[in-house]
Order: structure tokens, then C-alpha cells, then sequence
């Protein structure tokens, strides 16, 4: 276990040494070992418990942790990771040729940070020690942060900097909730934590919003998102922010009390986040913001997902899984655009875009048929969700009305959006030939997500699910 | 019989895929154009299934695990409904590739056009044999994807000869003509907008019993656990997909303007199949919920009126549309969505009159395939060779074309329930139906059936007389083409088929009940009727004098406002409203608390004036308030 | 400790021998003094104390390397002045004797006055400011320390608080904690940076250890009503520092604020000096935030005076500041908020944290302005030394909190 993790972390120091081509290469095939590990994982039920270091006594110990959860969100984070490692080198090469630097040596440094940034998600996932998670979300901000803050768009410097505060104070906060939890229970290793109390789960939560993110503290996601270099949008939206909901769920996992007790208004707040975003999907003009906001509406499918018991909590790791494949071949997407057309990313100069890129559109629609739960894994998101809407709350006709009008909404701007970019009258430009790492790995991510509602893969997934998932919670007690 | 049933589903899209990436790699190339063979190749084996399935597999399900541990399993279910339904569709979708393989020749996105075509035969027949929920939904959102994809084929929205409408015409704030594109979309988000309610009930469902086998749920049990309002809102949740899907009112609007994709698409999805699979689904629920079983439950009986009365006014309203229409394709569709609504209506009757009715409904749906499927195909030739949407030709048309018009002639014959053929065994069973409904629940139901049964047969022989008699002028380009006529030819062949079976009463589950309701009084008297109204449309097709009626008719008496313009407005207003919002939050977070920040920096700065006295003087008043301050005792 | 003693003995005559050959070459002052401060590490080696005292080793030779950037009007003196607070920051360590750490405390902090001279040219009116204060705050100390000796051993509660609150204020304004910082934005915007360096890092770690060691030493039962009181202070000094910081321009000004900050985020600490369960949590996060200090200011106010160093390290020790894991900037923030929590005033916690956001722009700030081409030379050494003291703390430094067990443990 241990030794399949450090692949990828020392991959990290060892990538920038190589030239761009190997870098690239290795640090796919860094994150796919991992991949295929997690597939055996899930396949196998494996429970992996290996401790590393003992710290002091209000933090407890720090060891990995291995269980279906884990190795769900995992399978996500290596696939996306991997494909965008690959899908970087040509779109760097274009964004590094429009800031006029010189490409070998800042891809070095770029490829150094993004490995960094997808270990520390790959990391944070196998933490079974809250402190440790938090350095983990606290190592992946900061590679994020910089990688924006170097290539980025627009006022990059600031949108960064506006980045970090926000994300930041989400981990500090969560951080202090932490700290309480550490005060009474003497550890924050996951399997010696008795209760999270009040005031602990209410940082927590109110951290993990900020990042995830709810509707108030959404404001600085679509900025951050829209302006990232593409390859760490495609990271940042698809894996970043989801894992506020996997920090969420494991502190659900070990005390369940608080979203329980709070069902109601967390639920209402789902609902009306999603409704929200999915609005103002409609009037954005820029491919990556529209993107942004998409992402606050799939992440309100996640809150809906929290209080809907036991497959509520299933529905949040499928739809994680789901929103991170289709959101990273949208936004890989964007960025084919982009890097073809130097810079197009206003909608309002597009139009049939498929007679240009098609193999891109062809993405794009795998991309949105992923956020709207069409013939992918986000199916069975979906399904779990609505089960356990009536397993909750029975026929509460306002409450089932309220998702389903959540999920028509996603659905709608995916089309909507589908046919104002790739469809209509051709926009006029020359067509060009797009750069087969462009949009290979787009497909390799949908071909995955369609793939995952057939046998063996649904199978492998949803038993793992359902053992880990369901075990711990009937026994109602703590993560092993 | 593992590997047949996988293979059934699978080749189609796998003989796709060759000219999917092949068309991308090399568009519009020699050898692309060659590879749609292959696909055709892969329906023909679907097609060989099917009819091996259909004659010699025997009854009952099969099951491939999937979620076992969810008790969800690919369950393929063999039955009357679906061994007849999967040969048809299988059929249908093997003629309409060959014709595809002509009609489809010089397109510039043959790619995208197979794929998707393959994939919806796979998706439908994945739907027809299949007894769980889950299951069938992926089929289901298979065609619906397929029916976006394929609807909005011409995405660039450049030929004129792919919309719907007359371009540039406007009504009020509505514009009456609608782009490939938009047809696409409007298809997708109606059909969303059903899918999701219906989603909602196989999860509850599932919740409810843990079972998603159609076969398998004890509906009855279901239905009494949950109450009569937790029955209605349940099943109208689930039929909300085939009420979609199938065009019911208020959702006929994107049938419409489906007409936007390729004819081979209009005649396979928007007429034979997909739509039909509402339907049918609502066929083969009903074949399992035994509804004439459950009087004593709840909440059916109010359930099966509603679809019986949306049936059969949608029927209504699609036949008055078709009257007013003067486009070929979408006076087609009009006449589609009204068979839905009586074979909606009919299946609805089962409830009172038991299983008969559905057959009948079920057999209504076959023979409406088969002649729709014709009449499509034709009218895909006739716009081949004429280049006009619009209803045109005459005589010297018909004799150029000869197989067109006959296969015209007898489909419309077929269809419009004009006596011997099939569509009149099949409506006098409706009849009959509808009759014995009178008592029960008023003779509404048997009003509008026969009210529907005579528009119908008008529209139909105005079909026929504006293309082949007494049409308007055209202009004629025929490329000598063989594969269409052939596949027209095959496809109407089936109706003698149908009446060959009605008529000898082989049938094992019809038997001679339709020959019995055929030849009862009422029956032949709405029979002769039907032929009256048939043979006056033929002769007069267009009455001048009616023409604002036929405006309001042929503008689908407006509806394309709740599509177009109602649900929009709402939509934009409220986004509107949100946008404001968001701009307010952004506006606080990141620009009026920083700028605060600033100014309170700003002051905190301004102490700083570089004189040591003023330093010390705050310095030393701060300690001595302090001091005093504490030796006051706060401390 | 007859071994301590000699070290030390042999350290301070080679300091002096230093200061004296200083009048014929400077360099043999610079080189005797850093073998003064490295001979203490081997005396502590078998301790527990190792790693404090290499740190301060560390610290204080880059200081001293700092100060030979560029020769000033006193060099070779200089090296000695530091190396002489640098020892004296190890010795406060051992002690417990209220007369011997209120000497550390004086001995720590009249070299600077002589040291705020040095530069290019002396300015006089600055260096007026910094002396004035930094006297007014020893005499604070003192008395604070005299009152407070002598309350708790009559048992006067009414003394005890008046000595607290004196204590309090004179190391507020020694060290800079706002409302009592007035000197030190224009001493650190308008002096030479490299005696900054010197002043604004390594002289700011032993009048904490001497109050912590003081009140300790002097605790009576009254005492926990009056933490209340640093924690005000600690409040007003962090929100002062980040606010003021943000819209300040010169980079030295820019640091002097967050220095604010920071001795507010340190000060902090001494609000739960009562909770015996968190009590060496909180001294560990204060100590390794001082270090913290310490590396990030020497080396961002050498780098002033070479108008830029190495890009890479500027951001590095920036973030430190920021505290981001797993850097040493995490793990003192992360001890101050553990033992915060964990003694209950959440309030401050919370807080700190608005406090550390609000300081990301202006750190970043510091970073953009310094960041220039990594050209090989004594200032990117500095850097380099500071960024590599900053990722020790790869490995969680467990290891720090039985140090600071072992500081203020036998009081």
C-alpha cells in the first residue's frame, strides 16, 4: 500500500530532472500504477491499515488508511491525475508560448507542481489521522495556489491570492474543528476519535462548505476556476473541491450525529446551492466560468447526498467519482479550445464548434451526459440519491419535487450549453488539427465512466461501496 | 444463449464504431464512405436475433448478473410483448439502415449519424427485453441521447431543408420556424424533464420493494402499502417518462420539431420505435400490474382514467394538427403522437375491459410502425427527389414513382382503418372497447376515438392526394435509387402480415376476438364512415375557405409558446434575479471587504507621523490607562 | 555543568579577543565568533536541548553573516555584539534564576542600540526612537519582574497585578505589540536592513522566555484572571500588524507590520500560561514561531539590502509565514491553535485564523517584491539556510515540544 502511494511522490522530485516528453510520460504512468492498485482494492474489499508516525499526544497517530471509501475517491483522483499530466504537455506548451517563456525549463517547475498537487490529493485520500489530512488539503492548496498564481489568467496574481484566503481560511477552520475534536477525544487518528462534538462539527462543516463549495461562500470558486491554467482547472474543479465532501463524510463515518440532527436545512441548502448555480450556468458567457458554476450545482448533489442515510452516503462517493470524470473532460475541453484558438473561450463567439474540433465536441457530450447522469457512473448516483430520498423522508412530495427539479436543471444547462458551443452555425474559423494528447485522454476518461455502469466494473465498485459504506454504518460506530 | 442475447445488443454498436473514429480521422474520404456497410451488417445480425429469438426461445426471463448484491441483475425478459417488439424493432431499424445507406450517402457527418443510429437499435432493444427497471432506464436514456443526437444531425443549422417552419415567419414574439439544433435541444430537455420524475419512481420503487423486475413486483401489494395518493403520485412520477417520450400532451412540442434530423431517423425513432416505447412500456407495466385485478385498490382506477382521457386528447389534438399541416415530415409526427395517444388511451382501457385491451393496444402499435415507417420513408424519398419540405407533386409524380405511391396508398389504407385491411381489425377492437367503457365511465372516451378515427383518415388521404395528385408544382431530381424503394417495399409488405395473422386468428393471444369486433354493426358503421371522410380528403385536400383554421391547426394551435417562450421567460427572470444576487456576494466579498480592509489599514497607518513625543506620548497613555485600569480592579 | 560554565567562559573571551583583533581585520572578529557560538553546540550535545541550541546557533551565525554583507562603520564589533546575544539566547535556556534571566533579558537587548547605528550612514533620529522605547521598556520589565518576585512571596495580589500587567507591557513594547509599536514601522522602514536583521529576528526570542520563565516562576492563584488581559493585547497586535501590513508599501514597513503580527500571534500564547495540560504545547508554538521569525526576517532584510534574491526561496519563506504545511510556519501556528483550542478560548483561535488570512496578500506581497534571479553570493546563502530550517519540520517535529518541556519544565 505504502510503497504503491510513494510511487507517486517520488515521481514528484524525480520528474522535473527528465525532459518534458518522460516527465510527462512517468508521471501518467505514476498515477495509472496507483489506479489499477485501487481497482484491485476495491475489487478485493481490501481494508489497509499501516502506521507511519506517532506524533504527540492530542494528535494521535499518523498511519494510512486503505478502506473502499479511500480507494473510491482514489480511483477518481489517479485517472483525472493521470490523464491531465498527459493532456499538459501540449496545452502548457501553448500557454507557455503565449506568456513567452521558454518551455523546458518552466515545464520542469510546472510539472514539479503538479505532481506535487496531485500526490497531495492522492495522499490526503489514504490519511487516517485528521491532522494529517489537513497538511495533505494545506500541500495541495499551495501547489494549486502557485500553479495559478505562475500561469494563470487574467489578474492572475490576484484571483490567486483571492484563492488561497478563501481556501485557506476553509482549512483553518476545519483545522480548529479538529482541534476540538483532538482536545476531547486525546487522538485524531480516525479509529480512536469517540465523538466529534457541537462546536467541532460545526467548523468542520462550515470549513468543508467554503471549500466544497455552498452557496454564500461559493464566490471565490468561479473565479479561481475560470482562471487557472486549464490542466489545473481540470484538477481543481473535478477533485479539489469534492474533497470537502470526502473530509464531511469521514467525519460523518465516525460521528453521524450533527447531519443527522441537521438533515433538514443542510438538505434545503443542497437543493437551493444547486438551483442556484444551475441558473447561473445559464448566463455565463465564458466556457470555464459556465464550468465553475456547474461544478457548485454538482457539489450541491453531494449536501442533498449527506442526509439521505446510508445510500445518500454511497450517492456522495459515485457522485463524486461521476462530477470528477465529466467536469475534468469538460474542462479539458475548454482548454482544447483554448489552446487551438488562441484564447477563444468567450461562448458568444462560438457556435458549431464541431466543425472545428469535433473530436472535442465528441468529449464535450461524454463530459455532459457524466454531469447529467446519461449512461454513466453518475447513473447510479442519481439512483442512490433518489432511494435514499425516499428511505428518508418517505413521499415528501416538496422534497422529491425539489431533486428532481435539481437534476432536470443539470441536465437542461448541459444541453443548453452543448448546443450554444458545439452546434448552430459555424462560427468561422479555420479548422485545425488538434493534438492527439488534446483529446485522447478525454475519451480514456469517458470510455472509464460508461464503462463503470457495466459489469465488472459497476459490480466492483458498488459491492466495495456497499461492504464499506453500509458495514460501518450499521455498526454505527468508527472507521476501521 | 448468453452470448446471442449479449451479441444482440452489442453488435450494432460495435460495427459502428469503425466508421465513428474512422469518419473522424479521415471525413468525407473514399473509404469512409464505405464502412456504413459494416453498420448496416451489425443491425442485420440484431435483425437475425431477434427473429431466431422471436421464433424459437420460450417464454420466460434470463438473467446476467450485474448488482447482485443489490438484487439488480440484467434481466431479459421473453414474452408476447416482447419477442413480437424486439423482431419489429429489429426489423425496422435493419430496412431503415439499408435505405440510410442511399438516403444518407453524400452526408458530411456519417460518423456521428451511424453511431448514434446503431446505438438507438441497441438502446431500444435493450428496452423491449428488458424486465428490470434500472436496467431498461439505460436503454431509455440511451434513445434519448441517440434521439438528440440524431435530431440535431445537421448541427450547422445551413440547409434550409432541415428545419421545421417556414423560415423568417414570426408569430407575435414567437418565431415559427426551428433550426436542427434547436430541435435537438428541445427534445433532449422535454424528454429530461420526464426522465427525472421517472427515474424518482424506480427508486422508489426499488425503496419500496427492493425488486426492480417488472415481472416480479407485487404491484398490488405496492399500490395498497402506499395509498391512494402515494400510488397516483408514484405512477404518474413513472409515466411522466413515457408521457415524454411518447409525445403526450403538453410534451408533443420537440415530436414536432424532431422533424428537424434525417428522414431514416423521423421514420425509425419519431415514429416506429422509440416513441412507441412509452407506449409500450406503459403496455408492459400494465401486462404485470393486472389493473383489472385491482379494483378493489386505491387509486388505480382514478391512475388509468387520467391515461386514458391524456391518451386519447392528445389523440385529438395530434389528428387536428396533422389536418392543418402542409409539411410532410411534421404532418407525419402530428399523426404520430395522435396513434400514441389512442394506443395510450386504448392500453388505459385494460383497467376496465382486462388484457384484451392491451393487446389490441399492442397490435395497434405494431401495425402504426409498420405503415408510419412507410409513410416516413416515402416522404424521406419525396424530399430527396423534390428538395421541398412541403407537400407537392401530382399524378406525373406517382407514375415516376411508382413503388412510392403505392406503398402510400397502402399505408394510408392500413392505417386509416379503412375496412378490409389491418388498422380496421385493429380499431374495431378499439371501438369495442371504448364501447363497453360507456357504462363505466360515460361515453367520452368512445366520442373522441371516433372523432380522432375520422381526422385521421382525412390527414392520411390528404397525404396521399397533396403528393401524388393534387399537389403543388415541384421540381423533380431522381438518382435513380434502389435501396429506398426496396426497403419501403419490404417495410409495408408487414401490414398484410399483421392482417394475415388477425384474419386466420393464429394469433395465439388475439385469437378471432378482433374478427369478432370487426364484424360487429358499430364497427363496420364507423368503418364506412372513415372511408367516406378518406375519400372526400382525397379528392378535396385543401379547403380554401378554411385556411385561417388550418393556420391555427398547422401552428399546433400555439402551443410552441409554453417551449418557446413561457417556460423561458421564467426561466430567465428567475436567473436574472440570481445573477443580481451573485453580483451583490461578489461584490461584498471581493471588493467592499477588501476596500474596507484598506481604509482601516490606511488609519491604522496614519499614526505613524515620524515625531518620538507623539510616540511616546500614545505609548504612555496606553500604559498608564492600563495601570489605573487595573489597579481600578477589572482584572 | 562545570562544562557549560567553561564553555561559556571561553566563548565570551574569544568574543571579546574577536572584538578587539576586529580594530586590525574584521574577518578574524567574524570568524572567532561563529567558533564561539559552534563550540556551544558539542556542550549540548548529549542534551535535550540540542535542537534549540542549534537552532540558535543557526540563527545566529546567519545573522552575523548577515551583518558582513556589506561593512559598516563598526564591523567586527558587530559580529561580536551578535554572536553575544546569540549566547545569551542558549543560556536563558538553563536558567531559573529570576536575577540571572532579568540580566539575559538586558544583555539581549543593549547590543541592539549600539547595533541600530550601524550602516551606510547613521540616522541618528531613528536610532533615538528605538532606544528610547527599548529602555522604557526595560525599565517596565524590570519593575514588572521586581513587583511581581516580591508579590508572590507576600502573597499581595494588588502588587501581583500591577507587576503582571507592567511585565506584560514592557515585553509589548520591547518586542513591538501593538498599541505600544509606533517605533518599530519607521526604525524597520528607515534603518539599515542589515542590523534589522540582527534586531527584528534573533533579539525578539529571549524577552519571551524570560517573561514565560518569569511568571512561571512567580505564579499565584490570581493569575488566571489576568491572562485575559494578553489576550487583548495579543488581539489588537495581530489585527494592527495584518490590517496595516496590506496597504504598506516599502518592504521594510511591510515586515515591521507583520513583526507586529506576529509578536501578537506569540503573545497569545501567554494567555493560557494556567492550563498546565497545554502549557508546553503553547511555549513550543511560541518558541518555533519566534524561530520561525527569526529565519524569514534575517534573511528577508538581507535580502532587502541586495534588492532581491532567489525567487524560489523568497516564496518559500513567505509561505512559511503564511502557514502552510509542512513547513516550520505550520507547526508553530499549528501548536498556538492546538493549545489554544485545547484550553478552551476557541474565540482567539478563530481569530488567528481571520489573522492569517488577512496576512496571505501582503506576504505574498513581500515575495513579489523580493523575488529576483538566484545569483550565488552570502544573502542567497542566508535564504537558503532559513528555507532549509523551514523543511525540517518535514518529519512532524515531535521532537520540539520535549525541547520546550525541557526549557520551562523546572520552573
Amino acid at each position: 500500500m505504502l510503497e504503491i502511494l510513494l510511487i507517486p511522490l517520488v515521481i514528484t522530485f524525480l520528474a522535473p530532472l527528465m525532459r518534458p516528453k518522460l516527465a510527462t510520460a512517468v508521471s501518467a504512468i505514476s498515477f495509472l500504477i496507483p489506479f489499477v492498485y485501487t481497482i484491485y482494492g476495491l475489487a478485493e474489499n481490501l481494508v489497509v491499515k499501516q502506521p507511519i508516525i506517532d506524533i504527540v499526544k492530542p494528535i494521535g497517530e499518523f498511519y494510512i488508511l486503505g478502506d473502499q471509501i479511500s480507494f473510491s475517491f482514489a480511483l477518481a483522483i489517479c485517472l483525472v491525475s493521470a490523464m491531465v499530466a498527459l493532456y499538459s504537455l501540449p496545452y502548457m506548451a501553448h500557454r507557455f508560448e503565449e506568456m513567452g517563456r521558454e518551455f523546458e525549463s518552466e515545464y520542469r517547475k510546472y510539472i514539479f507542481f503538479y505532481d506535487l498537487y496531485a500526490t497531495s490529493m492522492l495522499w490526503l485520500v489514504f490519511s487516517g489521522n485528521f491532522i494529517m489530512l489537513y497538511i495533505f488539503l494545506e500541500i495541495s492548496l499551495l501547489a494549486s495556489f502557485l500553479l495559478i498564481y505562475m500561469y494563470g489568467y487574467g489578474d492572475r496574481r490576484k484571483v490567486a491570492t483571492l484563492y488561497f484566503i478563501w481556501t485557506h481560511i476553509a482549512g483553518m477552520l476545519a483545522l480548529i474543528g479538529f482541534l476540538l475534536v483532538a482536545s476531547t477525544n486525546g487522538s485524531l487518528a480516525f479509529d480512536s476519535i469517540a465523538k466529534i462534538g457541537f462546536t467541532a462539527w460545526l467548523l468542520i462543516f462550515l470549513g468543508m462548505i467554503i471549500k466544497l463549495p455552498g452557496l454564500g461562500p461559493h464566490v471565490w470558486l468561479p473565479w479561481a476556476h475560470a482562471e487557472a491554467p486549464t490542466p489545473v482547472s481540470a484538477l481543481l474543479s473535478p477533485l479539489t473541491v469534492g474533497l470537502g465532501a470526502y473530509v464531511i463524510l469521514r467525519a460523518y463515518l465516525i460521528s453521524p450525529w450533527f447531519i443527522k440532527k441537521f438533515m433538514v436545512p443542510i438538505f434545503i441548502y443542497g437543493v437551493v446551492s444547486s438551483i442556484y448555480a444551475g441558473f447561473m450556468v445559464f448566463r455565463q458567457n465564458d466556457y470555464k466560468r459556465l464550468l465553475a458554476f456547474s461544478t457548485i450545482s454538482q457539489m450541491g448533489y453531494c449536501l442533498i447526498a449527506f442526509c439521505l442515510g446510508t445510500y445518500g452516503i454511497m450517492a456522495v462517493i459515485i457522485q463524486y467519482i461521476s462530477h470528477a470524470f465529466g467536469k475534468a473532460i469538460l474542462f479539458m475541453t475548454a482548454g482544447g479550445i483554448i489552446a487551438n484558438y488562441h484564447g477563444l473561450r468567450d461562448i458568444t463567439k462560438m457556435g458549431g464548434m464541431h466543425e472545428y474540433v469535433p473530436t472535442i465536441s465528441n468529449a464535450a457530450l461524454l463530459g455532459f451526459m457524466n454531469l447529467g447522469g446519461i449512461l454513466t457512473v453518475g447513473m447510479f448516483g442519481e439512483f442512490f440519491i433518489l432511494k435514499g430520498l425516499v428511505d428518508t423522508f418517505g413521499f415528501d412530495v416538496s422534497a422529491i419535487l425539489a431533486v428532481i427539479f435539481v437534476f432536470i436543471i443539470s441536465g437542461l444547462y448541459s444541453f443548453y450549453t452543448f448546443k450554444r458551443i458545439y452546434c448552430g452555425k459555424p462560427a468561422g474559423y479555420e479548422k485545425v488539427k488538434v493534438n492527439r494528447l488534446l483529446d485522447t485522454p478525454l475519451f480514456v476518461i469517458g470510455v472509464i465512466s460508461i464503462l463503470f455502469i457495466f459489469p465488472p466494473l459497476a459490480a466492483i465498485l458498488l459491492n466495495a461501496l456497499k461492504a464499506g459504506v453500509a458495514k460501518i454504518l450499521l455498526l454505527g460506530g468508527v472507521a476501521p | 444463449m448468453n452470448w446471442e442475447i449479449v451479441l444482440l445488443f452489442v453488435a450494432p454498436v460495435i460495427c459502428s464504431l469503425p466508421i465513428a473514429f474512422f469518419w473522424v480521422k479521415e471525413p468525407g474520404s473514399e473509404r469512409a464512405r464505405k464502412l456504413p456497410i459494416l453498420s448496416v451488417f451489425g443491425l442485420f445480425i440484431s435483425f437475425l436475433i431477434a427473429i431466431h429469438i422471436l421464433l424459437t426461445y420460450p417464454n420466460g426471463t434470463y438473467t446476467i448478473p450485474w448488482l447482485p448484491d443489490y438484487n439488480l441483475n440484467f434481466v431479459f425478459i421473453f414474452d408476447y410483448l416482447s419477442k413480437y417488439m424486439g423482431a419489429l424493432t429489429a426489423f425496422i431499424a435493419f430496412m431503415i439502415g439499408l435505405y440510410g445507406l442511399e438516403y444518407m450517402k453524400h452526408d458530411y457527418r456519417l460518423g456521428w449519424y451511424w453511431f448514434f443510429f446503431n446505438m438507438f437499435t441497441a438502446s431500444m432493444l435493450l428496452v423491449v427485453y428488458s424486465d428490470n427497471l434500472l436496467m431498461l432506464l439505460i436503454g431509455w436514456e440511451g434513445l434519448g441521447l441517440a434521439s438528440w443526437g440524431l435530431i440535431g444531425h445537421w448541427f450547422r443549422d445551413d440547409d434550409e431543408i432541415a428545419y421545421v417552419g417556414i423560415v423568417g415567419r414570426k408569430v407575435g414574439p414567437l418565431k415559427m420556424y426551428w433550426p436542427p439544433s434547436y430541435g435537438g435541444w428541445r427534445a433532449i430537455s422535454t424528454i429530461r424533464v420526464g426522465d427525472m420524475p421517472m427515474f424518482f419512481a424506480v427508486a422508489a420503487i426499488y425503496a419500496l420493494t427492493g425488486n426492480l423486475n417488472i415481472s416480479q413486483i407485487h404491484w398490488g401489494a405496492l399500490f395498497s402499502k402506499i395509498g391512494a395518493v402515494g400510488t397516483l403520485f408514484l405512477m404518474i412520477c413513472f409515466l411522466m417518462g413515457p408521457f415524454t417520450k411518447s409525445a403526450q400532451l403538453p410534451f408533443s412540442e420537440w415530436l414536432m420539431t424532431a422533424m428537424t434530423g434525417p428522414t431514416t431517423v423521423s421514420a425509425l425513432l419519431h415514429s416506429a420505435t422509440m416513441v412507441a416505447a412509452g407506449t409500450y412500456l406503459f403496455i408492459r407495466i400494465s401486462w404485470y400490474i393486472h389493473p383489472w385485478a385491482l379494483h378493489s385498490v386505491p387509486g388505480v382506477e382514478m391512475l388509468y382514467y387520467f391515461v386514458l382521457l391524456l391518451g386519447l386528447i392528445s389523440a385529438l389534438y395530434g389528428a387536428s394538427v396533422a389536418i392543418g399541416c402542409l409539411e410532410r415530415k411534421v404532418l407525419l409526427a402530428a399523426s404520430t403522437m395522435s396513434s400514441l395517444g389512442l394506443m395510450f388511451g386504448c392500453a388505459a382501457a385494460s383497467y376496465w375491459f382486462g388484457k384484451l385491451a392491451l393487446i389490441v393496444a399492442f397490435w395497434y402499435l405494431l401495425t402504426h410502425a409498420f405503415a408510419k415507417a412507410t409513410l416516413f420513408l416515402v416522404a424521406g424519398h419525396l424530399i430527396h427527389a423534390t428538395h421541398d419540405r412541403f407537400c407537392c407533386g401530382d399524378l406525373n409524380l406517382a407514375k415516376k414513382m411508382k413503388t412510392a405511391f403505392v406503398a402510400t396508398i397502402i399505408a394510408t389504407i392500413a392505417l386509416g382503418g379503412l375496412p378490409p385491411l389491418t388498422a380496421y381489425w385493429v380499431k374495431a377492437g378499439m371501438d369495442g372497447i371504448m364501447h363497453h367503457l360507456v357504462e363505466m365511465v360515460g361515453s367520452l372516451p368512445l366520442d373522441l376515438l371516433i372523432l380522432t378515427s375520422l381526422l385521421y383518415s382525412a390527414f392520411l388521404a390528404k397525404f396521399l392526394s397533396l403528393n401524388f395528385w393534387k399537389g403543388d408544382k415541384y421540381h423533380l431530381h431522381l438518382h435513380g435509387e434502389k435501396l429506398m424503394p426496396f426497403a419501403y417495399a419490404c417495410v409495408v409488405s408487414m401490414v398484410f402480415l399483421l392482417l394475415y395473422r388477425i384474419v386466420t386468428g393464429t394469433d395465439p393471444l388475439v385469437e378471432r376476438h378482433l374478427l369478432e369486433f370487426g364484424l360487429e354493426k358499430g364497427s363496420l358503421i364507423v368503418g364506412l364512415g372513415v372511408t367516406a371522410t378518406y375519400l372526400f380528403a382525397l379528392v378535396v385536400p385543401r379547403i380554401k375557405a378554411l385556411s385561417p383554421i388550418g393556420t391555427f391547426l398547422g401552428d399546433r394551435m400555439y402551443l410552441p409558446a409554453l417551449n418557446d417562450f413561457i417556460v423561458p421567460s421564467i426561466g430567465w427572470a428567475i436567473s436574472k434575479l440570481i445573477e443580481y444576487t451573485h453580483r451583490a456576494i461578489d461584490w461584498f466579498c471581493h471588493f467592499g471587504l477588501p476596500e474596507f480592509m484598506l481604509s482601516v489599514s490606511k488609519r491604522i497607518r496614519s499614526i505613524q507621523v515620524g515625531y518620538l513625543r507623539v510616540y511616546m506620548k500614545i505609548a504612555l497613555a496606553f500604559v498608564m490607562a492600563v495601570i489605573v485600569v487595573s489597579m481600578l480592579g477589572w482584572l | 555543568m562545570m562544562l557549560l560554565m567553561l564553555q561559556s567562559v571561553v566563548s565570551l573571551i574569544l568574543i571579546t579577543l574577536g572584538a578587539v583583533c576586529s580594530i586590525k581585520d574584521s574577518r578574524i572578529s567574524l570568524a572567532v565568533s561563529i567558533l564561539a557560538l559552534v563550540i556551544a553546540l558539542p556542550v549540548a550535545a548529549a542534551t535535550q536541548l540540542f535542537m534549540y541550541v542549534l537552532l540558535v546557533v543557526a540563527i545566529g551565525i546567519l545573522t552575523i553573516f548577515s551583518m558582513s554583507v556589506k561593512e559598516n562603520q563598526m564591523s567586527g564589533v558587530d559580529y561580536s555584539l551578535v554572536a553575544l546575544i546569540a549566547l545569551i539566547t542558549i543560556y536563558i535556556a538553563y536558567t531559573n534564576d529570576v536575577a540571572f534571566i532579568l540580566a539575559a533579558f538586558v544583555i539581549a537587548s543593549v547590543p541592539t542600540y549600539a547595533l541600530v547605528f550601524a550602516g551606510d550612514r547613521p540616522m541618528v533620529d531613528v536610532a533615538l526612537k528605538y532606544i528610547v522605547f527599548m529602555v522604557l521598556a526595560t525599565v517596565l520589565f524590570i519593575i514588572g519582574t521586581l513587583m511581581l518576585t516580591f508579590s508572590s512571596k507576600a502573597g499581595d495580589p494588588t502588587l501581583y497585578t500591577l507587576g503582571f500587567v507592567m511585565l506584560i507591557l514592557g515585553l509589548g513594547m520591547e518586542v513591538g505589540c501593538a498599541p505600544m509599536h509606533e517605533w518599530v514601522p519607521d526604525v524597520f522602514s528607515a534603518a539599515d536592513p542589515l542590523p534589522l536583521s540582527v534586531i527584528a529576528s534573533i533579539t525578539k526570542i529571549v524577552p519571551f522566555v524570560a517573561a514565560y520563565k518569569i511568571i512561571l516562576l512567580t505564579e499565584l492563584p490570581q493569575l488566571s484572571n489576568l491572562t485575559i488581559f494578553v489576550a487583548f493585547i495579543a488581539v489588537i497586535s495581530m489585527f494592527t500588524g495584518n490590517i496595516g501590513a496590506l496597504t504598506a508599501k516599502e518592504t521594510g514597513r511591510i515586515l515591521a507590520y507583520s513583526t507586529v503580527a506576529n509578536m501578537g500571534y506569540v503573545i497569545a500564547t501567554l494567555s493560557i500560561v494556567t492550563s498546565k495540560n497545554y502549557l508546553y504545547l503553547a511555549f513550543a508554538g511560541a518558541l518555533l514561531q519566534l524561530i520561525v521569525n527569526a529565519f524569514g526576517k534575517a534573511s528577508f532584510f538581507a535580502s532587502i539590502k541586495t534588492n532581491g534574491n532567489s525567487r524560489p526561496l523568497m516564496y518559500l519563506l513567505a509561505l512559511s509565514f503564511i502557514g502552510l504545511p509542512p513547513l516550520m510556519g505550520f507547526w508553530s501556528k499549528f501548536f498556538i491553535l492546538t493549545s489554544l483550542v485545547g484550553a478552551g478560548l476557541v474565540w482567539l483561535a478563530f481569530l488567528l485564523i481571520v489573522n492569517s488570512a488577512i496576512s496571505i496578500p501582503y506576504y505574498l506581497r513581500i515575495a513579489r517584491n523580493l523575488a529576483g534571479d538566484t545569483v550565488p553570493g552570502k544573502v542567497t546563502a542566508i535564504a537558503l539556510v532559513a528555507s532549509a530550517a523551514m523543511l525540517i519540520t518535514l518529519i512532524p517535529p515531535n521532537w520540539f515540544v520535549s525541547v520546550a518541556k525541557m526549557i520551562i519544565g523546572g520552573v
